[in-house]
C-alpha cells in the first residue's frame, strides 16, 4: 500500500534534501507536496489529506509545533528541527518521532520504519501528541520572557527611536509625560508612570516613589536617612533617588 | 536583591545601638564596671572609704559611656578609625566632665567639699583611664565585630556577583559568536547541495568557514578593516541567501574610501543578524537588508535598515544588539554610539557611528 506524505520547511534545499532520503529510502511513500510556512502546510494537509507530514519546527508564520497542534490525530507528525534542544528532549521523552538536521540517513531509516509500523498496525496517528506540543509551546512561549513592555518608542523630530528597556537607569515623572533616562541622555515619553508600572516587568522594574520607576539592575545601594526615607544610589550616576516609605518593604529581605 | 539590605544595615550597624535595649544595656554595663573599680580601689586602699569612691567612679563611669553614646549618635561613624577618634574624645570628655560631676555628686550625700589636690587628681585620672579602657575595649570590640562580620558578607556578595557577570558575559559571547540553528541548518544545506549543485556546496562553505573564522576568533579587541567586517557580513549573507531564496534580497553600500578604516571585527555583524532573525525570517515573504556606510561630520556612520515585521514593543532587545552598545562605550566612550529606529513603513534602522580614524578611547 503506498502512502502519501508531505515536506513543510522554510528552506527549499532542505526541503529536496529530505525528499532525496526519502525517495531512495521508501521508494513507496509519495510526497504529494511540500510547504514553504506554516499556513502552506496546513492548507497541503487539508487538500491531500497525507498519512505522513514531516514538519520543521521554526517556520514563519506558524510555527511546526502550531500546525501541529491543529493536525494532531490527523496525521502521523515527524517533527523536523536544527536545534531545538528543549523540544527533544520532550519528543524523546514521550516517543514522538522527530529527526535532527542535517538529517542522516541511519536516523531517518529507523523513523521510516517506526512509521511504517504504525501504519501497519493502525492508520489512525497515535493519540496524546497534542499534550506533548503544548507543553512544548508553554515552554518555550516562557522562556520568551512574557509580554512585558521592552522597548521604549521615543518620537524625535520626524523618526521613532527605539530603547530597550533594559538600558532604562530610571523612569521620572515630569508634569503629564515622563522623561526616560538612560546613559546616553535624557528623553520625553507620553506614557505615565501609572502606565509604566503596569507594563513593565516587576522583576526588572521597581516603583520606588510615586514619580519614580528604577531599573533594578542598575541599583547600587540603598540607605536610609534620620527621618526614615529610603535614598537610592544608582551605578554609574551621580544623583541620588528618593525612595518613599511606602516603597521601603521592596528593599527588606526577599 | 539582597545585597541591598546589607547595605542598608550597614548604614545602621555601628550607630544602631541607639536604642533604648542598647542604652539600658550600656548604662547597666558602666554602672557595674564603675563599681567594680570602685571595690578594687578600696580594696588596694586608694580613698578612704568605700561610698565615697563609688560616687566618684560612678560618676567618671558614666559620663564617659553617655558621651561616647552621644558620639556615636551624632556622628553615626562609618569606619573604624572614626570610631577609635570617638572613644579617645568620649574618654577625654568623659573625664573632664567626670572631674566636676565627681565632686559635685560627692556634695550631695556628704558634708564635704572635695577639693582637687595633685595627688587625688592623679588618682582620679587613672580611674577614668582604667575605666575608660574597660568600656572602649567593650565599644571597640562590638563594633568591629559587625564591621567585619559586614565586610565579609559584602565582600563574598562583591566576587560573587562579579564571577557571575564575567560568567554571563562569557556564555553570551558564545551564543552571540554561533547560534546553532544557524550552524546545522547552514550545514544541512551545504549536505544537500553536495549532491545536487557541488560548485554552490563548495561556495557555501567557503563562506561557512570564513564566517565562522573570525566569530570564534578570540581575540576581539584588534581592529580590521572596514572591508573586511563588510566581507564577514557578505559571507554571512550570502549563506542566508542560500538558504531563504527569494525571501531574502540585500545590498551593501561602502565607498571606497571607507574601504581601509580601521574597525572592530563583529560589531556590525550581530546587527545584520538582528534583522534577517527578527526582522525578515518570522515574515512569510521575508524582506530586504540595506547596509549604507558614509562619512559624515568627521564620523563614520553605518546604517542597518531592513523592512521586516520590526519590533513590537514586547520582543525581547537581542542580546547582540546589547553587547554592541557596550563594546562601542568600551572603544569609543562617548563618541561612539548605536541608534534604534522604526523604519517606514516596516523595519528596523540600526544606527552606528564611530569616530573617523579609529583612534580609539581604550582596547576592552
Amino acid at each position: 500500500m503506498t502512502h502519501k506524505a508531505i515536506i513543510a520547511d522554510d528552506e527549499k534545499e532542505l526541503r529536496t534534501y529530505l525528499k532525496s532520503l526519502l525517495a531512495a529510502d521508501w521508494p513507496d511513500l509519495v510526497i504529494c507536496g511540500e510547504a514553504e510556512n506554516g499556513k502552506e502546510a496546513l492548507e497541503l494537509v487539508e487538500a491531500e489529506r497525507p498519512q505522513v507530514v514531516f514538519l520543521d519546527i521554526r517556520m514563519p508564520g506558524l510555527s511546526g509545533l502550531e500546525v501541529a497542534k491543529k493536525i494532531a490525530g490527523v496525521c502521523h507528525i515527524v517533527f523536523v528541527t536544527a536545534y531545538d534542544q528543549y523540544a527533544v528532549e520532550a519528543f524523546e521523552r514521550e516517543a514522538v518521532d522527530y529527526l535532527v538536521k542535517p538529517v542522516s540517513r541511519e536516523r531517518l531509516m529507523q523513523t521510516i520504519q517506526r512509521l511504517k509500523n504504525h501504519l501497519d498496525v493502525s492508520p489512525a496517528p497515535p493519540a496524546g501528541l497534542t499534550a506533548v506540543v503544548e507543553h512544548v509551546l508553554a515552554s518555550l512561549n516562557t522562556k520568551k520572557a512574557g509580554d512585558f513592555l521592552h522597548w521604549i518608542r521615543v518620537q524625535i523630530k520626524d523618526s521613532v527611536r527605539l530603547i530597550p528597556v533594559r538600558e532604562v537607569d530610571y523612569f521620572q515623572a515630569k508634569d503629564k509625560y515622563t522623561l526616560v533616562i538612560t546613559e546616553d541622555g535624557e528623553s520625553l515619553i507620553r506614557k505615565s508612570i501609572k502606565e509604566l508600572t503596569s507594563e513593565l516587568d516587576p522583576d526588572q522594574f521597581w516603583q520606588i516613589h510615586r514619580s519614580t520607576i528604577v531599573n533594578v539592575s542598575k541599583i547600587e545601594k540603598v540607605s536610609r536617612s534620620i527621618t526614615g526615607r529610603g535614598i537610592l544610589r544608582l551605578k554609574e550616576r551621580p544623583e541620588l533617588l528618593n525612595v518613599s516609605r511606602n516603597y521601603l518593604h521592596l528593599f527588606k529581605q526577599m | 536583591m539582597r545585597y541591598l539590605l546589607q547595605d542598608q544595615e550597614h548604614q545602621g550597624v555601628i550607630s544602631q545601638h541607639i536604642n533604648l535595649r542598647h542604652l539600658i544595656f550600656d548604662f547597666l554595663y558602666a554602672v557595674t564596671i564603675s563599681a567594680l573599680i570602685a571595690v578594687f580601689l578600696t580594696i588596694i586602699g586608694i580613698g578612704d572609704s568605700f561610698l565615697p569612691v563609688l560616687i566618684i567612679s560612678e560618676s567618671f563611669g558614666i559620663s564617659i559611656s553617655s558621651l561616647i553614646n552621644l558620639l556615636f549618635w551624632l556622628v553615626k561613624p562609618q569606619k573604624i578609625t572614626s570610631v577609635i577618634s570617638i572613644l579617645i574624645m568620649g574618654v577625654a570628655g568623659g573625664t573632664l566632665i567626670g572631674l566636676y560631676l565627681g565632686p559635685f555628686m560627692l556634695r550631695q550625700f556628704f558634708p564635704m567639699a572635695l577639693q582637687w589636690t595633685p595627688r587625688n587628681l592623679l588618682q582620679a585620672i587613672i580611674l577614668a583611664i582604667v575605666f575608660g579602657g574597660a568600656i572602649s575595649y567593650f565599644f571597640f570590640s562590638r563594633t568591629r565585630l559587625k564591621v567585619s562580620r559586614l565586610e565579609i558578607q559584602q565582600e563574598r556578595i562583591r566576587r560573587l556577583s562579579t564571577e557571575k557577570e564575567a560568567l554571563e558575559a562569557n556564555l553570551k559571547l558564545l551564543q552571540a559568536q554561533i547560534e546553532p540553528h544557524f550552524l546545522f541548518n547552514t550545514l544541512s544545506n551545504i549536505l544537500s547541495l553536495i549532491d545536487t549543485s557541488p560548485d554552490r556546496g563548495k561556495a557555501m562553505l567557503v563562506d561557512l568557514i570564513h564566517y565562522l573564522r573570525t566569530s570564534l576568533s578570540r581575540t576581539r579587541h584588534d581592529l580590521i578593516t572596514l572591508n573586511q567586517e563588510i566581507e564577514i557580513i557578505h559571507a554571512y549573507l550570502n549563506i542566508l541567501k542560500i538558504r531563504m531564496g527569494e525571501r531574502l534580497r540585500f545590498m551593501i553600500e561602502l565607498p571606497d574610501n571607507l574601504k581601509e578604516q580601521p574597525f572592530p571585527p563583529m560589531l556590525l555583524q550581530p546587527l545584520v543578524e538582528n534583522a534577517v532573525k527578527h526582522g525578515l525570517e518570522p515574515q512569510i515573504r521575508g524582506g530586504e537588508i540595506l547596509i549604507k556606510i558614509e562619512e559624515k561630520d568627521g564620523l563614520v556612520r553605518a546604517e542597518i535598515i531592513d523592512n521586516g515585521i520590526g519590533f513590537t514593543s514586547c520582543s525581547e532587545a537581542g542580546v547582540g544588539m546589547i553587547n554592541v552598545r557596550k563594546r562601542l562605550r568600551l572603544l569609543y566612550g562617548e563618541r561612539g554610539r548605536l541608534l534604534i529606529e522604526e523604519n517606514k513603513p516596516t523595519g528596523v534602522k540600526a544606527v552606528v557611528e564611530v569616530p573617523k580614524g579609529g583612534d580609539h578611547h581604550h582596547d576592552p
